[in-house]
């Protein structure tokens, strides 16, 4: 019943679930959000977690509160989402894989590019 | 309902006791609407004293008022506006559920058979089994599908889950979710299963030996409280630093803090999110456990 970590707050690792969701198109752009109370239901989340989850989406610039219809997806959402994903791992996670690598002596040529299927 | 206020709970000072025993310390809180709030506290901490007195089944001395209303003076009048299952719920084992239905038809004013009938269909349960055919987890939904169906803006469960396999409780939490929590109901839950509940919670209520040891918002939890994971030859800085509680965490040694922990100490380990567990354990241990911990 339980699958939220002590990583971040609830509300948080919920707002970064659905970021995942939006680049996978899940909802498209224009399209609507699940409502809170689905949400709520979906996860087992108390409905005011859900709207600060939402909220930190709109903060980000990602989903608009239309009055009276619904939370909708922005237009440009999943550009914007890819350029802060590819900034975080250009400055947090590749220094901290790049000093594994070297740590490990592996170099460019021992990895392998391309995928394998 | 002479109440002007969202609040649906109102205690000041509010003490419970029986004889000499204080079961319920001076108690000053509020309930607003649309939120869930979980009542923790060990065995003995006065969660169901506290949830009786909401009830009007105790009395006490200060001041407690529950939808604007005096439980003790007023409890026929409160009962009828709010919905309430005890840790000793039992439904008759003889009835069947349509008649159960009819039975609080004739009771609760507020009761609406067709919602009734409209939350039953989440469940296994249908209208003609009777209650002694239903398992543990089906007499508990059906419990629940009966008071939810009260057209009230409180409910109060006191240890709504106890004894109920893992499935059973998440179907019952599912329907507390989606049927009952409107953004206006508000509900209070008392329970030991602190982790699974904390996500479904708004607000939580710690009680310790009576008395009220936390009283916030999981929004303020989430501000306030840090934990910090750290090597172990950090341990003498960390100690230093009074924390509420060391611990372990995924086998290294953690600490919890009532606020940021000094800034000398954020070299030293990882900070992390707190629990509800870890600040249960935190705020209610008895003390000669602590020491033992040490």
């Amino acid at each position: 019943m339980q699958n939220w970590n002590q990583t971040a707050p609830i509300y948080q690792q919920l707002a970064d679930r659905l970021a995942v969701q939006l680049l996978d198109g899940d909802p498209p752009e224009g399209e609507a959000m699940p409502s809170v109370r689905a949400l709520a239901s979906r996860y087992l989340i108390n409905p005011l977690t859900v709207s600060r989850a939402i909220q930190a989406l709109s903060d980000m610039g990602l989903v608009e509160t239309r009055r009276g219809m619904g939370i909708y997806v922005r237009p440009g959402a999943r550009e914007a989402l890819l350029k802060s994903e590819r900034e975080q791992f250009l400055h947090e996670e590749w220094p901290a894989l790049r000093e594994r690598l070297a740590r490990l002596g592996l170099s460019a040529k021992d990895l392998t590019w391309e995928s394998q299927q | 309902m002479n109440n002007d206020n969202n609040n649906l709970i109102e205690a000041s000072g509010f003490t419970l006791r029986y004889g000499r025993k204080t079961a319920v310390d001076n108690l000053t809180f509020h309930v607003p609407k649309g939120r869930v709030v979980g009542l923790l506290g060990h065995n003995g901490a006065g969660k169901t004293s506290l949830m009786k007195a909401m009830v009007g089944l105790h009395g006490g001395t200060g001041s407690l008022k529950v939808l604007g209303l005096d439980p003790m003076a007023q409890r026929a009048e409160l009962l009828e506006s709010m919905s309430y299952i005890p840790d000793v719920a039992v439904l008759p084992r003889w009835a069947r559920v349509h008649e159960l239905i009819t039975l609080m038809s004739g009771l609760q004013p507020k009761f609406s058979a067709e919602r009734a009938r409209k939350l039953l269909k989440r469940t296994s349960v249908t209208e003609n089994d009777k209650v002694k055919s239903l398992s543990k987890g089906m007499v508990t939904q059906l419990h629940l599908a009966l008071i939810a169906a009260i057209d009230s803006k409180l409910m109060i469960l006191d240890e709504p889950t106890l004894g109920l396999d893992v499935m059973s409780r998440k179907s019952f939490y599912e329907m507390l979710i989606d049927e009952w929590c409107d953004g206006e109901r508000s509900v209070i839950i008392s329970t030991h299963q602190v982790e699974e509940i904390e996500s479904l919670l708004s607000d939580v209520m710690m009680l310790d030996e009576g008395k009220l040891v936390l009283n916030l918002s999981l929004e303020e939890m989430d501000s306030r409280f840090v934990a910090l994971a750290h090597d172990p030859a950090a341990a003498d800085a960390v100690a230093d630093a009074h924390p509420l509680l060391r611990y372990r965490q995924q086998g290294r040694p953690a600490a919890l803090f009532d606020g940021a922990p000094p800034a000398h100490l954020d070299g030293l380990g990882q900070r992390f999110r707190p629990s509800l567990v870890d600040l249960f354990m935190a705020l209610t241990r008895k003390p000669e456990m602590q020491r033992q911990q040490a």
